[in-house]
């Protein structure tokens, strides 16, 4: 278990110096001076240098990456140029709208997925079971910010119950930011649910014809009782490597929505970013959200062992 | 059970049109797709109206004879404009799954025929770019050369070179070690052959339901990337950038957002129904069946 | 004395297809009941009538009295308080037959708490003697084990556990040691046997081995098509072999081809392996560190001369297939030589390679998985030609194939057809008929007819002897099965972990093992005719 986890946390570690380079290796490519660019065509000469100077863009390309690298690990992300104000503020202000968000997002969609795929497998083949697959064929192929949009005309425009956009604050109070995020939660929530409904039901199915399945009918199990004791877990680990794909999504998925509701999250930050051409905040979120993926799937990584235990002895 | 409907010599395709033939999913995943393509083929030389004219006297009207989905803001016909944007989702979403199989596939299969080394970094680098969501990428591609529509099909494309490669990689491994390549690789041939005469015609049914599987996510993520301004740029028309001017006049025309949003569901639902049909039919453990 | 289980007139349809029809079967308290037929014959699918288990769709009428209760009119929640607790149930595929995310002492201790409502302490207790009874003591073997951790045999032993853990009064086991080599076979065996003893149950025993069936049961009924042949006393009905298909199967059991050659002198050295070696990496222990490596073949040297038949037998594990590969120039040796038809193989590269591999040609195991199937069976069995210096035009290669298909005793349509159009055997044909395409002077044959029933095992073995007397090739045999290896070969070599540590001519050391793992083998190897001998003396 230890080299497993040990092993996992060394991809883990590569994994993260390799995208944070490959990152950093994208934004030198823009095209000329990236701090002409940040500025626009009339800035003056002598606010390029200055921006230059700030950026370290007199140094060497590996020294500049080694700094950036070496900040990102004590927090560390720059000063914003428009904003004038270093990175990891503006991100601790917009990360406490998109975490939340996410969560609120993966926990909703797990919450229904599951049950779903468990009670569609169960009654394979019968009426419910086709009518709730047919309806999560349609959920998967609905674009979340298009169900946001009906959301939003449904439930904000025309009933009034909450608000169309923005985001009053957490000091608003606990009840108005949550009603702010249940919108968005839902709207990002449901496709994916129809996605791990499927992959819940069908992993289950097919564990359900496995061999050791029939084993335990033969020790006089019901069919009930072998589902939840024996299949379950073993379809957990297909579902498992959904979950941690679904939070990728999710997250992306979070700057598209924030969108629809002028939520003041990561997403919202970023877009601003490249309208001000800020590139300096483009590559702090973009990093952030990239390393969010990845420990996550590390975390996944690390679920799968204990759902599997012929991992743990790898 | 169904080699009896097979007769010598075009066994497979004579199977496969006669699974084709029970398989509900399939054929109503294949008649919408091929609606789909041909309104989009259509639209190249004919719309009911002209989408680059604005005609603001008849602005944001409701469904009718002349404009059977209503008119936007601007006094288009959204018709029309659907049919436009069709072929932009569709060329995008194409190219993408085209990148990725043209890269992806031929990395996996060298990846299950080499082993070892060549293996591990196929696999650690599909990690890094899995890290890398379309959005993010096109996040940054936009921030360093602006928008437009290239930057979705790179971004989309980017992210689907290692599901190809996974999925590439995956079966072939799964046949290297079977007996009839090993039967093969006693006749002498070499890997490179071993896997254009054998192990690519085993894999394509595969490749094929992942590759409308990665057809309908990239219609999506097209529609997502242009809904935020990173994909197409106006005046091109698309699903995703006319639902995101629909947004503004939702409070006074929520009919403009109905026709681009049912467009993208009825053409990604066309989409998972033929590549579930196709997976139904291809299905090894019903090939298995003796 | 009332039977424990009593079928008559069973009949079952699956999908409106007759699978079983009118079956008569009974079997008695402590009494061993042999359930013999072919593939398709219909065994299993009564053992799973018998469980209700059966796939949807599925409709059985008949009398099946279980203990005086109709089996067949009992409800479902009946038949779970059966289930594990009066009858139970042994499955043939050890590897898959044990739930992998769970530990062994839960998932036998699992059926004793829901039929006996002990707490999960005593339970455990229970379970942990009965593994203990099974040969999986607790200091060896701990309960918190998990499946992926034990080999086949033992992983068998963990299901007879569960099965047997509440002394049913009914086992049902389904060709529970086909997929065990033989002596693990023999091992379950006795320990089945053991098990009826002491507990005194019935064992209704499947199988497709007379030898083993000999061996073991006291009646036997013999089923083909899903309907009984004949039934009776195991002896009486193997010894008399009244019907035609009792003698049928006996014969085939222990086939022995007319074989001209079988008298030979051995030719010149064709292929001579020296000093042979093989290691696979060790498995992981740590990040940086591996085990010792694991040496699959170890040290072997022999030499195989023209025209002749070499069987090679062990158990499974021994090395037997990697020497395989490695002699066909399909796996790189760690060390040693191996020189084919004056050519050194070993290093050579594939330019080289050719010359050889023309000349040795491989049959495998698995009829099924040996051909591509998106290719026609003229473009399969002419893949070889491949290897020849001047291409044949395609009215050669053809003509080649007909001549092929025609020594196999395939008809000449076979060429447009597709693998999945033909039966186990005849794709076992086809594989021979791509083998000697290219006239090579040996074949590499990795258990040819393991995956066949013994009727069509013994034509098969025919054809093979028909090739070395017509075209002299040479076979190296592998086989776990003696009774093959006495039908085809001239020598056997026996390998035992990785070594090579008995050869001689194949009657010789088949009589009269020397070393311990050959007389561990011809022990534990099933025999029909020694074990009825066996039964007749005692």
């Amino acid at each position: 278990m230890l080299t497993y986890t040990l092993s996992r946390l060394l991809i883990v570690a590569a994994t993260l110096v390799v995208a944070s380079m490959v990152v950093f290796a994208v934004l030198e490519l823009v095209p000329g001076d990236p701090a002409r660019l940040m500025l626009g065509m009339n800035a003056t000469e002598d606010a390029i240098l200055a921006l230059r100077t700030q950026m370290g863009l007199d140094q060497p390309v590996l020294t500049r990456y080694l700094d950036w690298a070496g900040g990102l690990l004590v927090g560390d992300f720059g000063r914003s140029y428009t904003y004038s104000v270093p990175v990891i503020d503006l991100v601790a202000e917009r990360v406490v709208v998109s975490l939340p968000l996410a969560l609120m997002a993966l926990a909703l969609s797990t919450a229904i997925a599951l049950p779903v795929g468990i009670f569609s497998a169960a009654g394979h083949g019968r009426t419910a079971d086709t009518v709730t697959m047919g309806a999560s064929q349609l959920g998967v192929a609905i674009p979340n910010f298009w169900f946001a949009l009906l959301l939003v005309y449904v439930f904000a425009v025309t009933l009034r119950w909450v608000p169309a956009g923005g985001f009053p604050g957490w000091q608003a109070g606990l009840w108005p930011a949550l009603k702010a995020l249940i919108l968005p939660a839902i709207a990002l929530a449901l496709p994916q649910a129809a996605i791990l409904a499927r992959v819940t039901r069908s992993a289950l199915i097919e564990t359900l014809s496995e061999d050791y399945i029939r084993t335990a009918r033969a020790k006089g199990l019901t069919a009930q009782k072998v589902l939840w004791t024996h299949a379950l877990r073993n379809a957990m680990i297909p579902v498992l490597t959904i979950l941690g794909l679904q939070f990728a999504f999710l997250l992306a998925g979070t700057i598209i929505i924030e969108n629809v509701f002028t939520l003041p999250g990561l997403g919202r930050l970023v877009f601003q970013a490249i309208n001000q051409r800020d590139l300096i905040v483009v590559e702090s979120v973009v990093v952030l959200l990239v390393a969010t993926v990845i420990l996550v799937n590390f975390l996944v990584d690390l679920a799968y062992a204990w759902a599997d235990p012929r991992l743990r002895t790898r | 059970m169904a080699d009896s409907l097979v007769a010598p010599g075009h066994a497979d395709w004579r199977l496969f049109l006669a699974k084709a033939r029970a398989n509900r999913s399939f054929q109503a995943g294949a008649a919408i797709t091929l609606v789909v393509i041909a309104v989009a083929a259509l639209s190249l030389f004919w719309t009911p109206w002209d989408v680059t004219k604005f005609n603001v006297p008849d602005r944001l009207q409701g469904p009718s004879w002349a404009h059977w989905f209503g008119t936007d803001h601007f006094g288009r016909d959204i018709l029309s404009m659907v049919m436009e944007g069709s072929r932009n989702s569709i060329a995008v979403a194409l190219v993408a799954v085209g990148i990725g199989m043209g890269i992806g596939v031929p990395l996996g299969c060298w990846a299950a025929a080499k082993r070892g080394l060549a293996d591990e970094v196929l696999m650690r680098t599909s990690d890094v770019i899995f890290a890398f969501p379309a959005l993010l990428s096109a996040v940054m591609i936009t921030a360093v050369f602006g928008p437009g529509a290239i930057n979705a099909i790179i971004a989309i494309g980017i992210f689907n070179i290692p599901v190809f490669a996974r999925v590439a990689r995956g079966a072939a491994l799964s046949l290297w070690p079977r007996e009839f390549i090993l039967a093969a690789r006693a006749s002498g041939k070499h890997a490179g052959r071993i896997t254009i005469e054998h192990i690519l015609p085993n894999i394509a049914n595969l490749l094929l339901v992942q590759g409308t599987i990665q057809f309908s996510l990239g219609i999506l993520a097209e529609a997502g990337l242009s809904y935020v301004g990173l994909g197409a740029q106006p005046p091109a028309t698309s699903w995703g950038r006319m639902l995101s001017e629909a947004q503004t006049m939702m409070a006074i025309a929520p009919q403009m957002a109905i026709a681009p949003g049912v467009a993208i569901i009825v053409t990604v639902l066309g989409l998972n129904l033929l590549g579930d049909g196709l997976r139904d039919i291809f299905d090894p453990r019903l090939r298995r069946e003796r | 004395m009332a039977p424990v289980l009593d079928i008559v007139g069973l009949d079952l349809s699956i999908g409106g297809r007759p699978i079983l029809k009118g079956i008569d079967l009974s079997v008695a308290q402590g009494e061993i009941h042999a359930l013999v037929g072919e593939s398709g014959s219909g065994k299993s699918m009564t053992a799973l009538t018998i469980m209700r288990l059966l796939p949807h769709g599925a409709a059985a009428s008949g009398q099946l009295l279980f203990n005086g209760q109709d089996l067949l009119a009992a409800t479902e929640p009946q038949m779970c308080a059966l289930r594990g607790d009066d009858i139970g149930m042994v499955f043939q595929e050890p590897m898959t037959a044990l739930n992998p995310v769970k530990t062994i002492g839960e998932q036998v201790a699992e059926g004793i708490r829901l039929h006996t409502g002990a707490s999960a302490a005593e339970a455990l207790d229970r379970a942990r003697g009965m593994l203990d009874r099974v040969g999986l003591p607790e200091k060896r073997f701990a309960l918190t084990r998990y499946p992926h951790e034990l080999s086949g045999g033992q992983r068998q032993r963990v299901v007879i556990a569960i099965a047997c853990a509440l002394n049913p009064k009914l086992l049902i086991a389904d060709e529970p040691t086909t997929a065990l080599d033989v002596v693990l076979q023999a091992q379950i065996l006795d320990l089945l046997r053991e098990l009826v003893e002491e507990q005194r149950m019935g064992l209704v025993l499947i199988s497709h081995d007379l030898g083993v069936v000999a061996d073991m049961a006291d009646r036997i009924t013999i089923l083909k098509e899903g309907a009984v042949q004949e039934a009776g006393k195991a002896t009486d009905v193997l010894l008399e072999r009244k019907h035609p298909y009792t003698a049928r199967l006996a014969e085939a059991s222990t086939h022995v081809p007319q074989w001209t050659n079988r008298k030979a002198e051995p030719g010149e050295p064709l292929l001579t392996v020296s000093g042979l070696k093989r290691d696979y990496p060790g498995k992981r222990t740590s990040l940086f560190a591996r085990g010792e490596p694991f040496r699959a073949v170890d040290d072997v040297s022999f030499s195989i001369p023209a025209g002749r038949s070499v069987g090679l037998v062990g158990q499974s594990g021994c090395g037997k297939s990697t020497l395989a590969r490695l002699i066909l120039a399909l796996d790189r040796p760690t060390g040693g030589t191996i020189h084919f038809d004056s050519i050194e193989t070993t290093g050579a590269n594939e330019t080289t390679l050719r010359r050889a591999r023309r000349e040795m040609q491989v049959v495998f195991q698995d009829p099924y998985g040996s051909f591509d199937p998106r290719w026609t069976v003229e473009h399969l069995i002419c893949e070889p030609l491949h290897l020849l210096d001047r291409q044949p035009s395609r009215a050669e290669q053809r003509e080649k194939a007909l001549f092929a298909l025609e020594e196999v005793g395939m008809p000449a349509d076979a060429l447009t057809r597709y693998p999945h159009e033909f039966s186990g055997g005849q794709r076992q044909r086809l594989a021979i008929a791509r083998a000697i395409i290219t006239r090579p002077k040996l074949v590499v044959a990795d258990e040819p007819v393991s995956a066949l029933d013994v009727s069509i095992r013994a034509r098969i073995l025919d054809l093979f002897a028909k090739l070395n007397d017509d075209l002299g090739i040479a076979f190296l045999f592998i086989t776990h099965d003696l009774a093959v290896a006495r039908a085809i070969t001239h020598e056997v070599m026996v390998m035992d972990h990785g070594r090579i540590v008995e050869t001689g001519p194949t009657a010789c050391v088949l009589d009269h093992p020397q070393s311990p793992a050959a007389q561990r083998l011809v022990k534990a190897s099933p025999d029909l005719e020694k074990a009825l001998a066996r039964r007749l003396m005692a």
